[in-house]
């Protein structure tokens, strides 16, 4: 059985993207599964979908805990531990990332021995509503599985990318062939995997659970204010970057109409933005009267100096 | 003590005044009603110290008690049929906020056809939400069980609602004497509540109820309920012993009627168990080695109890004042899920569908429900399940839907 | 009626009471309305919260309050505050807390549960004249589902259930008439992109007793499909346009607080988000666009 993991961002498309992958292989005469999993965050917060292709009736279900491909259709999510990436990577698993950085890099950076492709062009393209990032990789995919002709693939992204509009399908459609294109040499690198063994298998530690008072076992919290232990700022893609030499300390306009009220004022009067938690929604960057922030990717060279 | 003719639902506002309550959110529904315009009466006469609050629904009244009650105040409703299915999210709901309370429920039987008299279908409804239940027989119990019930929900090994439960008509209308408490014995009994750290204050910051994704937590808050029902069943035995040391009235989780020598026992639950209990009677005196067993709990369910009570009798006769569509009786269910496996359990357990929608049983059923499991048992086979029902009862709703001009074709023949 | 106490926008406060990191949306027009009110009621607070997008605001075991909250259902919130209030209440007048331990009762609720399911026990609790604030952040859908049209969608909106060429054939329910005809003690709408106004109206309202209740505006990058820069720039022509009358009723009157001059016409909303997209491309809807017009300008030739 074929098991992928896509992870990427609410809003880059993934749950499409697997959904296309998992039609190509449907269409290739697999039997497949594909669906996202999403939690209670939003657009920009991290998540996954994944899909199972075999040839036989598929059993198993729910979360891939060891995969065959991984799919990061966002290299930033890589350092969150929270997003999982790395869950389950072994060595023959094969990494396809969203990245402008060398497959070495990566290797040496997250210490694989498995193999690791990159996709420079998918890290560049634009994140809008019709234009899919998720879909260059799932392009990429569909050649390292090996056994998914190139009409398929075209067929697929035609399929599913309909509701969309014919607009958003050539465009993608471009970008998913181009893809599968640049990975001809390495298809059929990713190989089916096997199936857990009930002969020999690590028992699960199975716990009485002990009785707890409902002061302790009510799903209440004692405490304030405890969401800023949630980093909201890896939601971000593009980061807001104060210009103090043009920043008047008007204070008001960014602090109070920043949703998630992470920019505060110094006693100097300047607005702080606290990056651990902001979105990067931009809001401060549209209302700023004297254009002071201006939004630079995440991954970009400037890496926000000029806010000191 | 005095003693006093009351009804059911008289006998319920007794019993939530000497609980000494701060809070009644209600709504009317019938055969509930008289609870509430008991209190208000009350409230208004400067006789009860609390305060009442109509909400405009049972899902609102619901909420508000659990709401109150998570303030930290003692909280008191009552409700049945329709209404305690119209507030279901909420019942699931506030008991999941592991707070205490008591409703009381004047059992009827449910739409459709919608009725009146009744059943046990709206009780069982809840079954699995979370709150305890306490199921009552006379109109005593139901004064006696709502200052148990207190007891129950507001113990620390507990922290969850309690349903106190009563038949509509069979008591919530009718007078019985009963002995109403004195005030300083029920609050020796059930002291003014510890709310501990069950509270909203401006010092102590809490966010209740919060949403919990992901199954591992889920699965931990899920089954600490489930524990702390559980719990209900020691705490309650102590309550209960302590109950009768103060007022002489013992109340098991499980009643037991004539059970020496019993080689065959009927199981049931509410009032109609009363009239179980003059069966009995009439059958030892016919010599008839016959019992009966009345679970006060069904959540906790005594299974323990009821297997322990029931081990070596010869057989079982399980009457269900209700009927989950499909399969059958619900406390049959309940009990063959208790006894299965076990080796001394009795080989015959036989199932009677009886009294839905108040359908009366007569002493005579209760004889032949014996003859059928005697016979069950000398030819070891059990026989299907029955519902009470008569000739005479078809002929009448033949009757009946002549008049409904209920058009009758022969089936299996074909036009 | 007494000045105003926030007269400039430096008098508002800069607390930032309300945590950061929750789940919702970058942009979030409604949290971003959520961070003024919680900067002026302040801590001395319990949410009363409704099944929506800010239920997810407390998930366990991460809360951005520094008061208190708790979480009742989609319908039955104004209930949960009327057992909070009455709790509190019994509890100060048996004397078993010090008033200084009282706290305000703040029902927090999207507009799926105020326009619809919850409205019945609003109404109750209005008619019952209990002691609370309630907010509703309106993102006109049901926004945690997938933005469905609810009984506050606008005309013409398209939606994950409006999705022919009209978009929402349905009207949105003027729920500010609907609580006013129950004369609470104050009924009023508000923006998170009008922070002025917004504080004086929650400055206001928690100075009264009774029912008084609030509709925010609540713009939705992912609802609406706009890029999340824009939440601010649409809700301030939401206000421009007229289409969204900042207003309340107090003492028996409605009076507007702010009124548009002059009034932009509703294309200069309508076009910046997705949902109108379709009276835009390929071919203008003139007629439909013309017929919001009309509604707007018969609104305030009603008013001034």
């Amino acid at each position: 059985m074929y098991r992928i993991r896509f992870h990427g961002r609410g809003g880059q498309g993934i749950k499409t993207a697997s959904r296309i992958l998992g039609t190509t292989l449907f269409m290739e005469g697999f039997e497949v599964q594909d669906g996202p999993r999403y939690g209670a965050e939003r657009r920009g917060a991290p998540m996954f979908a994944y899909v199972r292709a075999s040839m036989e009736p598929i059993q198993e279900r729910g979360i891939i805990r060891l995969p065959d491909l991984v799919i990061v259709t966002d290299d930033s999510l890589i350092p969150i531990p929270a997003a999982g990436v790395l869950t389950g990577v072994a060595e023959r698993t094969v990494l396809l990332i969203n990245s402008d950085e060398e497959p070495g890099l990566w290797r040496e950076r997250l210490a694989l021995a498995g193999p690791i492709l990159t996709l420079p062009a998918a890290a560049h393209a634009p994140h809008i509503n019709t234009q899919l990032t998720s879909v260059l990789s799932t392009g990429a995919a569909a050649n390292l599985i090996g056994v998914i002709s190139r009409r398929t693939l075209e067929e697929a992204i035609r399929k599913e990318l309909a509701p969309l509009g014919a607009g958003a399908v050539e465009v993608n459609l471009e970008n998913g062939l181009k893809a599968f294109d640049l990975t001809v040499v390495l298809k059929g690198s990713v190989r089916e995997g096997g199936k857990t063994q009930a002969a020999s298998y690590d028992p699960p530690d199975w716990i009485d659970l002990p009785f707890e008072e409902a002061a302790i076992s009510a799903p209440a919290i004692h405490a304030t204010a405890t969401s800023e232990r949630v980093k909201t700022g890896v939601w971000r893609t593009m980061r807001p970057v104060i210009d103090y030499s043009l920043c008047n300390r008007c204070w008001w306009i960014c602090s109070t109409f920043c949703a998630d009220g992470v920019i505060r004022v110094d006693e100097e009067g300047y607005p702080r933005i606290d990056y651990e938690h902001c979105k990067g929604c931009m809001i401060c960057v549209a209302q700023c009267p004297r254009h002071a922030i201006s939004a630079i990717p995440e991954h970009g060279e400037d890496t926000g100096e000029r806010q000191e | 003590m005095k003693r006093t003719l009351l009804t059911g639902n008289s006998a319920a506002a007794w019993g939530a005044r000497l609980a000494d309550v701060d809070y009644v959110p209600a709504f009317p529904i019938t055969p509930q009603t008289e609870i509430i315009e008991t209190i208000a009466e009350w409230i208004d006469g400067g006789r009860m110290r609390s305060r009442m609050v109509t909400l405009e629904s049972e899902h609102s009244m619901i909420t508000a008690a659990g709401a109150a009650a998570a303030t930290g105040v003692r909280v008191f409703t009552a409700t049945s049929s329709q209404g305690l299915l119209y507030g279901m999210e909420m019942l699931y709901t506030v008991a999941g906020w592991r707070v205490p309370f008591v409703l009381v429920n004047v059992s009827r039987g449910l739409s459709a056809p919608i009725t009146l008299e009744p059943d046990h279908n709206d009780v069982l409804a809840a079954r699995d939400s979370g709150f305890l239940q306490i199921h009552c027989a006379t109109c005593q119990e139901v004064l006696d069980s709502i200052i148990l019930a207190f007891r129950l929900a507001e113990d620390k090994r507990v922290r969850l609602p309690v349903i106190v439960n009563m038949d509509g008509f069979y008591l919530s209308f009718t007078r019985e004497p009963v002995e109403i408490p004195d005030t300083g014995s029920v609050r020796q009994f059930l002291p003014p509540l510890d709310a501990g750290d069950i509270s909203f204050r401006a010092s102590a910051p809490i966010s209740q109820a919060t949403a919990v994704l992901g199954g591992s937590p889920y699965s931990y808050f899920r089954y600490e309920s489930h524990m702390a029902a559980t719990n209900g069943l020691a705490v309650y035995d102590e309550a209960a012993e302590s109950f009768a040391g103060l007022f002489g009235r013992s109340y098991g989780t499980v009643e037991e009627y004539r059970m020496e020598g019993a080689e065959i026992v009927f199981v049931m639950v509410g009032s109609f168990a009363t009239k179980a209990r003059e069966a009995v009677d009439r059958l030892r005196g016919a010599g008839r080695p016959v019992g009966l067993l009345r679970p006060r709990l069904l959540r906790p369910f005594p299974g323990k109890a009821l297997r322990k009570l029931l081990a070596g009798r010869k057989g079982v006769m399980v009457i269900d004042q209700n009927l989950s569509m499909g399969k059958g009786g619900v406390l049959h269910m309940e009990l063959a899920s208790a006894l299965y496996g076990h080796p001394d359990a009795p080989p015959v357990l036989t199932s009677f569908i009886g009294g839905l929608g108040g359908r009366d049983i007569t002493p005579e059923e209760f004889y032949e429900m014996v003859a059928v499991t005697e016979k069950a048992i000398k030819d070891g086979s059990t026989p299907p399940p029955r519902l009470l029902y008569t000739k005479r009862e078809l002929d009448e709703v033949r009757k009946l839907q002549a008049i409904a001009n209920v058009e009758r074709r022969e089936t299996g023949k074909g036009e | 009626m007494n000045e105003p106490k926030f007269r400039y926008m430096k008098d508002l406060p800069s607390a930032r009471l309300l945590g950061s990191g929750t789940a919702m949306c970058a942009g979030c027009g409604g949290l971003q309305a959520l961070h003024g009110i919680y900067d002026i009621l302040g801590e001395k607070t319990v949410f009363i919260n409704a099944a929506g997008c800010m239920t997810l605001l407390s998930v366990y075991p991460f809360t951005p309050f520094r008061g208190s909250w708790l979480y009742t259902s989609m319908a039955s919130a104004p209930a949960g505050a009327q057992g909070v209030r009455d709790g509190l209440d019994i509890l100060l007048e048996k004397k078993r807390i010090s008033t200084e331990e009282d706290l305000e009762v703040v029902v927090l609720t999207g507009d799926g549960a105020a326009y619809g399911m919850g409205l019945s026990s609003t109404s109750g609790a209005i008619e019952r004249d209990l002691d609370f604030l309630y907010i509703c952040y309106d993102n006109e859908g049901y926004g945690n589902t997938g933005q469905q049209f609810s009984g506050a969608t606008p005309h013409g909106a398209r939606t994950a259930t409006s999705k022919g060429p009209r978009g929402f054939t349905g009207f949105k329910k003027d729920l500010f008439s609907i609580w006013a005809a129950h004369r609470p003690a104050y009924v009023a709408t508000i923006a998170g992109a009008e922070p002025l106004d917004l504080a004086n109206k929650i400055e206001k309202a928690r100075n009264l007793k009774g029912p008084r209740l609030l509709i925010a505006i609540a713009p939705c990058p992912t609802g609406w499909d706009y890029r999340p820069e824009d939440s601010v720039d649409i809700g301030k022509l939401a206000v421009r346009t007229g289409i969204w009358p900042l207003k309340e009723y107090i003492d028996g009157k409605v009076v507007h607080t702010k009124i548009p001059h002059p009034r932009l016409p509703v294309e200069e909303y309508l076009k910046r988000q997705g949902r109108f997209a379709h009276l835009f491309t390929p071919a203008p809807d003139t007629a439909l666009i013309a017929e919001i017009q009309a509604r707007v300008d018969g609104y305030w030739k009603g008013v001034v």
